[in-house]
């Protein structure tokens, strides 16, 4: 349902599904379908998690995925703070307060065969809609996806069932090979003609810096999606800049979240 | 039918509602997101002689029912600012207030005098109150011989309405709101943030890069609630309102306390036409209370006997 006199912007958005993934992860399913007709992969939503005063500022969230027949969109997200230790106690039927889509997804139409994505923990959550449409584009898929400890990567059968190639690694070694994610993309890259792929990337700080060394070193070409503590969500508040050069400044929400690897400024 | 004009100096605005700067970009954002022309007016984000990156990360954290911001006045400049963002502010139909600082006395006068070239703007508020600045900015507002002299020296310069913004982190801000009276100031707005801090204690790492930095939202609405009604007892001119407003009864609130006009803040940030909403929900309290002109709210608490 679209508020008063808002144009585009904030949905009252109905829980159809909410599922603990486990420990601390969950997804969420919202009947959405302007949001779902609209987005692209890559963009995020600004949640209201509460409409009292405490907590105060939307939270930001990828879309994990969408369904534009039934209208619905996924949020995955971790509990980690107030705000989503609020929205974890939501059920089924409960409305949840959306802003978005938001920001500027990955560029996909780029002539590129062969994706090669790599995420690391709750990173994970926007490449599942870009794998989405990049099959359905008909574009080879390698996906390298990193996690502390396997019970934080999910789906796996519903993966093993496409012709996305897979590759786990996991910090404990409880699932797939043992330690980073990206120890095993310098032996991917040497397979590769640069021109025919294009790499993604989503995860934690270190684990871009270490992708955006090898991709200096190389010359692929990469996209990165940025995280960043955001107010507004729409480029006004200047809150979210990510540094470009040691005194220039682009913004996550508006400029981003997604961005050239190659152009920011990143640090282990 | 309620009358919700009100006068600040020379210009009316339809309605007592602002947007307050920082938290409306350049007043073109918003615009595909409602009508901004139902509001009183729009302030720009401050805007510097020169360009401005802004402050190093991270910027911005939540408090208890508040936020913490160090921006730092990042923007694009009075050159580009003019060249790229007034012309779309051409046809609005509302007031346009453009809001400057600068480092020095001179740079506030230098900008002041590009800006009041261009007929669109009709307001200048003058940011001598940002927290988040080596120069200018608070270092300028807690000071009354300064504000005051940054105040003549901008009066000379235009007939333009003059608003001084100022900070609460003073210790008397009577004595600062009475020289930018004295100065020329045909209005004084306040409060800007609130010196505020935050500290991680799982990592032991401020909540901001700069340590230090403004608090906003409903957290500081009782701070600013008195620095408005002080202000207003202390001097003649109107007195703009801003601090937590996240409805039309806190806009009411503070127009009792004082204020002739408020202005939304951090409200915008959470819901992006939430200032549209204080400006109809101020509308209905005047239709339930019977109340036919909103300038009638303005002082009017009842003091304890």
């Amino acid at each position: 349902m679209l508020h008063c006199e808002v144009e585009k912007v904030t949905y009252s958005c109905i829980i159809s599904e909410h599922v603990k993934i486990s420990g601390d992860i969950f997804s969420m399913t919202l009947n959405a379908a302007e949001i779902a007709e609209a987005a692209r992969p890559g963009q995020f939503l600004q949640v209201r998690v509460s409409t009292s005063i405490d907590p105060l500022l939307r939270r930001p969230f990828s879309i994990h995925r969408i369904n534009r027949k039934k209208g619905q969109i996924m949020l995955l997200y971790r509990v980690i703070g107030k705000g989503t230790a609020i929205l974890a106690q939501k059920v089924v039927g409960e409305e949840v307060d959306v802003m978005g889509p938001l920001g500027n997804g990955f560029s996909i139409q780029k002539p590129f065969n062969h994706a090669l994505i790599v995420a690391g923990g709750m990173g994970s959550a926007p490449v599942f809609f870009l794998m989405d449409e990049l099959r359905s584009m008909g574009k080879n898929i390698s996906f390298l996806w990193g996690a502390k400890t396997g019970c934080e990567i999910f789906s796996i059968d519903e993966l093993k069932q496409t012709d996305i190639n897979l590759l786990l690694a996991t910090e404990d070694g409880t699932l797939g090979e043992t330690g980073f994610v990206t120890d095993c993309l310098q032996r991917y890259l040497e397979d590769f003609n640069p021109s025919e792929v294009m790499g993604f990337v989503c995860g934690p700080a270190a684990m871009i810096y270490t992708v955006q060394k090898m991709a200096l070193e190389t010359s692929f070409e990469w996209q990165v999606s940025v995280e960043e503590r955001m107010a507004c969500g729409v480029g006004v508040c200047m809150g979210c800049a990510v540094p470009i050069s040691t005194n220039d400044f682009k913004l996550v929400c508006k400029d981003g979240p997604v961005f050239d690897l190659k152009e920011i400024v990143c640090h282990g | 039918m309620v009358d919700l004009s009100v006068q600040i100096g020379s210009l009316q605005l339809k309605n007592p509602i602002m947007t307050a700067s920082g938290t409306f970009g350049y007043g073109t954002e918003y615009m595909q997101y409602f009508d901004v022309n139902k509001l009183g007016g729009i302030i720009t984000k401050t805007v510097t002689l020169e360009e401005r990156p802004g402050n190093p990360l991270p910027r911005i954290a939540e408090t208890t029912a508040g936020m913490l911001n160090s921006i730092g006045l990042a923007n694009v400049g009075m050159e580009r600012f003019i060249k790229e963002k007034l012309p779309e502010l051409e046809s609005l139909n509302t007031a346009v207030i453009v809001n400057i600082a600068g480092n020095t006395i001179d740079e506030y006068q230098e900008t002041a005098a590009r800006i009041q070239k261009h007929k669109r703007v009709d307001a200048i508020e003058v940011n001598v109150s940002c927290p988040n600045v080596e120069r200018g900015g608070l270092a300028f507002g807690s000071d009354a011989a300064i504000t005051n002299r940054v105040t003549q020296k901008i009066r000379t310069e235009t007939e333009k309405v003059i608003i001084v913004k100022l900070t609460p982190n003073v210790t008397d801000i009577c004595s600062i709101a009475r020289a930018a009276a004295d100065g020329g100031a045909d209005a004084v707005s306040l409060i800007n943030t609130v010196l505020g801090m935050g500290i991680d204690v799982k990592t032991r790492k401020p909540l901001i890069g700069r340590v230090v930095g403004g608090l906003s939202g409903p957290a500081i609405k009782p701070i600013a609630l008195a620095r408005v009604f002080q202000v207003s007892q202390a001097v003649s001119i109107p007195v703009i309102g801003l601090g937590g407003i996240m409805n039309g009864l806190d806009a009411a609130e503070f127009m009792m306390a004082g204020a002739a006009a408020v202005q939304v803040g951090t409200l915008n940030f959470i819901d992006p036409a939430g200032a549209l909403r204080v400006v109809n929900e101020l509308k209905s309290y005047c239709e339930k209370n019977q109340i036919e002109n909103v300038s009638t709210l303005t002082g009017s608490m009842e003091k304890p006997t």
